[in-house]
């Protein structure tokens, strides 16, 4: 009884989502010729504005995916950086003058050809924001001097000081994207802030990615193949496969299971362990990066808690430490991962790239317990003046402690973690409550300085190098409240003595060349200012349980098919959309 | 207001042939044949009764605090069942644990009685609001009864779902009074509408006629003769709105939009949804709430059937 009850159920709704896509399912382009994806996301606010400069304007909807390519993909698997739009960027011995060699033959969809025009007048529009608040514009801002064309196909960075990560740092898609060069002959003498890069009559928005935009709604984005696309011409690549590319927002995690045990979706950003075996048990096609426990790949981005260190009481340090050691990492992962991860040891990936770095930060003592000390914590929060009501909350002065945790609301996995903490830090006396809101909201919020604590993964920047992720917090992106945080740049806004001599020593790593044997001690010495201050908390590794469909297409990355990451939401999905064949 | 005095002895008397109807007439006065023991209102009040008892008595013969997150282990299924990976269910958790590690039985128990406590203050205080409005606008007619339509004829077009949305994302947190009292805003309209149209039709009965012409005061009149009156209709109502409001706080909370922590049965039906409980076989997750509010709702129904007999004596004899 009860099985046809959930049988009915589960068809009533595969059939209600099925609709939903049938408007676009139902052209032209068959099943077996399309590739559908998932993203976490919210509903998209405005799906015909693609100027990605602007903060809060999506792009991992298959603009950056299939239509905008990078000029350099770094490899997780090789450690190499391939080249795509580029084909070397060097720099001489004092590391401050880069040269960037372009692709020959590359061309935008309407026909122009891609230069080292574009690429200047792309950095120029970046060094020209005074606001630094376009996307990119902190930081190239922050390395770069000049930029010259030596001709059409070169243009050398002269740098403010030396920088050995300048390459893969913003060029190479270290994470998640990379700059965007951006057509000159269409955005030349368009407002950066304002311009929409959309306009159906003009063909806009263009790239140079084999796939152009067919159609942009709120919860879908239709990309079909530009069969004239300069790659195959010029040698570089075959014409991928897929005719069509589709991103879809599915909202929920019963709506992506569905999906994608109906073979209606070929790729879902991320799964609890729970709906990807239920998934496999109905659909044997579906994969993930390993073929069996913990099956979810590492994505670099570690999950962290993060504080307005401005905002009363969390602009003590006591309070911030009382925090971190009501948190029991150990109870995150058992909950909201159901086991697929391990407990952060400092806020860095644990690549193998950043153990020495790591292992050196808990030999010098600071170290992160995977489990909780409420007895201290609540010890520390006492010494502050607090004492506990009879309701178990601490209060002062008649007010009771609270803590509001915003979190991006798009993926279960935030939230479920955010539930854990909220729920660790009421059994301590901290009157908690999360705050689900949209990924935009939350950039908003933090970014602005309008929060208390926010659960993010905003440390993320290193891979191999310890720099990155250290530069983030430096007193250089210092804004008051209210003031947008440059290029979501410390915007915890850590502003004490502590951070200046961090900032100093971090600034003094980043003019060092990588693998420098100076590095590992001065990152000692930059951290424990870090962890003596408490802006932020590390949490847990961050795990990404990518599922892909083989029904209809085969090629996709897995440990033992390892050309690169699984991460279909990054920019270096181009490397995946080339490498699908047809299944059968 | 009978000018005779009516005893059984009278009626007796006068109609000693009569067997039937005098049995019927005595039947009257019986003390059982009250239009208040309507079958369809106990049955609705016992259903509700027992809802509410599990509430009460589950918080004092279960631990409650199991229903928040990571108190129990994940995903298991009640006992005699298995999940997807194989475990069986155990007796620490008789109905079962869902994803986050809440115990289901401990969140029924929280549960239930929280949203239908959301339902009857919100309707409290709808039809505490409609009564005044209801009675003052029908009553006292001229610009007060136009101003009173207006406003709550503009209410009515507003929509709540809508407006509601926008003030719990912007509250730090919903609890059970917050959302009542936000539902409570917006079910006040309908009452003061129905109740104005009964009070409309009741002013020109002789018995107000005769208050009036007493010197009995506007509020004496509208409170101590009409409204006892119109007592079963506005418990109908009162039943209908309290439906409306559990309706809209469930509506809200499966959307996500209900108390962050406190359990409830529209946000246990949320975070199901959100963790693929259909596809991943766990019934007992989404199964529950669902059959409790959907048992809640027959209750009511009962009783809103049982209140319509009560106070439409044509009903009554129909069903009988």
């Amino acid at each position: 009884m009860m099985s046809t009850i959930r049988r009915g159920l589960t068809l009533a709704i595969v059939l209600a989502i099925l609709s939903l896509t049938i408007g676009v399912m139902a052209q032209d382009v068959a099943r077996e010729d399309t590739v559908i994806f998932d993203i976490d996301s919210s509903q998209i606010a405005n799906p015909t504005n693609f100027n990605w400069l602007v903060p809060g304007t999506l792009r991992n909807h298959g603009a950056h995916q299939a239509m905008w390519e990078p000029l350099f993909i770094l490899n997780y698997e090789t450690g190499q950086i391939d080249p795509w739009l580029g084909t070397s960027f060097d720099a001489n011995e004092t590391l401050d003058v880069w040269t960037l060699n372009l692709r020959e033959g590359v061309k935008w969809s309407d026909g122009e050809d891609f230069n080292a025009d574009d690429v200047m007048f792309t950095i120029n529009m970046l060094l020209g924001d005074e606001t630094a608040t376009l996307a990119e514009a902190a930081n190239m801002q922050q390395w770069i001097d000049s930029i010259e064309k030596i001709d059409d196909l070169t243009v050398q960075f002269n740098l403010k000081e030396p920088n050995p990560r300048f390459q893969l740092d913003y060029f190479s898609v270290r994470i998640w994207g990379s700059v965007l060069i951006m057509p000159e002959h269409v955005w030349a003498g368009k407002d950066p802030f304002t311009f929409t890069f959309y306009d159906e009559e003009q063909g806009w928005p263009i790239g140079t990615g084999p796939y152009t935009l067919t159609s942009a709604e709120t919860d879908r984005m239709v990309w079909d193949r530009d069969d004239d696309w300069w790659g195959a011409a010029a040698g570089f690549q075959d014409l991928p496969e897929p005719l069509r590319l589709i991103w879809i927002i599915t909202s929920t995690e019963e709506n992506r299971a569905q999906l994608m045990s109906n073979a209606q979706l070929d790729s879902v950003m991320n799964l609890t362990l729970g709906a990807f075996e239920a998934i496999q048990a109905r659909n044997p096609n579906v994969v993930a990066w390993f073929p069996e426990l913990p099956y979810a790949w590492a994505d670099p981005c570690a999950r962290q808690m993060s504080f307005n260190t401005q905002v009363a009481p969390w602009d003590n340090v006591n309070m911030r430490k009382a925090v971190s050691l009501i948190i029991d990492r150990q109870q995150i992962i058992d909950v909201a991962y159901e086991g697929t991860t391990t407990p952060s040891r400092s806020f860095f990936v644990q690549y193998g790239g950043m153990e020495p770095i790591i292992s050196a930060i808990e030999e010098a003592g600071m170290t992160l317990s995977p489990t909780a000390d409420v007895a201290a914590a609540q010890a520390m929060i006492e010494a502050e003046g607090y004492t506990m009501n009879d309701n178990g909350l601490y209060e002062k002065d008649g007010e009771v402690l609270t803590a509001d945790v915003v979190v991006n609301n798009s993926s279960i996995e935030y939230t479920r973690t955010v539930d854990v903490i909220v729920e660790q830090l009421i059994a301590a006396g901290i009157d908690a409550v999360a705050r689900p809101v949209t990924g935009a909201t939350h950039g908003d919020l933090v970014n602005n300085g309008e929060f208390q604590l926010s659960y993010d993964w905003d440390g993320c920047g290193s891979i191999n190098e310890p720099w990155n992720s250290m530069n983030r917090y430096t007193a250089q992106f210092l804004v008051p409240i209210g003031e947008r945080s440059p290029g979501s740049n410390n915007w915890v806004r850590w502003d004490t003595e502590g951070n200046a001599a961090y900032s100093e020593i971090v600034g003094e790593i980043g003019v060092l060349p990588l693998g420098d044997p100076a590095i590992v001690d001065m990152v000692v010495e930059a951290y424990q200012y870090l962890y003596d201050e408490v802006p932020i908390v590390p949490l847990v590794q961050a795990s990404k349980l990518v599922p892909f469909d083989t029904t209809y297409w085969t090629g996709w990355p897995t440990q033992e098919n390892n050309y690169n990451h699984p991460a279909t939401w990054w920019n270096s999905t181009h490397q995946i959309i080339h490498n699908l064949t047809k299944a059968g | 207001m009978s000018t005779v005095e009516t005893t059984p002895e009278t009626v007796a008397a006068e109609a000693p042939a009569d067997d039937g109807q005098l049995k019927r007439t005595m039947g009257r006065f019986n003390q059982w044949d009250t239009p208040w023991l309507n079958p369809k209102l106990l049955t609705g009040a016992a259903i509700i009764g027992i809802i509410l008892l599990l509430g009460v008595l589950g918080r004092f013969l279960w631990d409650t605090d199991l229903a928040y997150t990571a108190s129990s282990p994940l995903n298991l299924p009640p006992p005699g069942f298995v999940n997807t990976r194989g475990q069986e269910g155990i007796w620490e958790h008789p109905l079962g644990t869902e994803n986050s590690g809440r115990d289901m039985l401990a969140v029924i128990i929280l549960g239930a009685p929280n949203s239908f406590l959301i339902g009857v203050v919100a309707a409290t205080v709808g039809m505490g609001i409609g009564i005044v409005l209801g009675f003052t606008a029908g009553f006292l007619g001229g610009w007060v009864d136009e101003l009173i339509r207006l406003i709550s004829d503009v209410t009515i077009t507003i929509p709540s779902l809508m407006v509601l949305i926008v003030i719990q994302s912007a509250l730090r947190q919903v609890d059970i009074s917050t959302m009542a009292l936000l539902i409570a805003a917006f079910s006040w309209p309908s009452p003061t509408r129905l109740i104005r149209a009964q009070v409309l039709s009741m002013r020109e009965s002789g018995y107000v006629q005769m208050a009036k012409l007493s010197g009995s005061s506007t509020r004496d009149i509208m409170f101590r003769e009409m409204m006892p009156n119109l007592i079963p209709y506005l418990f109908a109502s009162f039943i209908g709105n309290a439906t409306g409001a559990i309706l809209a706080a469930v509506g809200l909370e499966t959307l996500g939009l209900g108390p962050q922590r406190v359990p409830t049965l529209g946000g246990t039906i949320y975070d199901a949804i959100q963790s693929a409980a259909l596809l991943r076989n766990m019934w007992w997750w989404w199964g529950i709430p669902t059959l409790l509010l959907a048992t809640m709702f027959i209750g009511l129904l009962f009783i809103n059937l049982g209140f319509d007999e009560i106070a439409n004596p044509r009903l009554r004899r129909s069903s009988q």
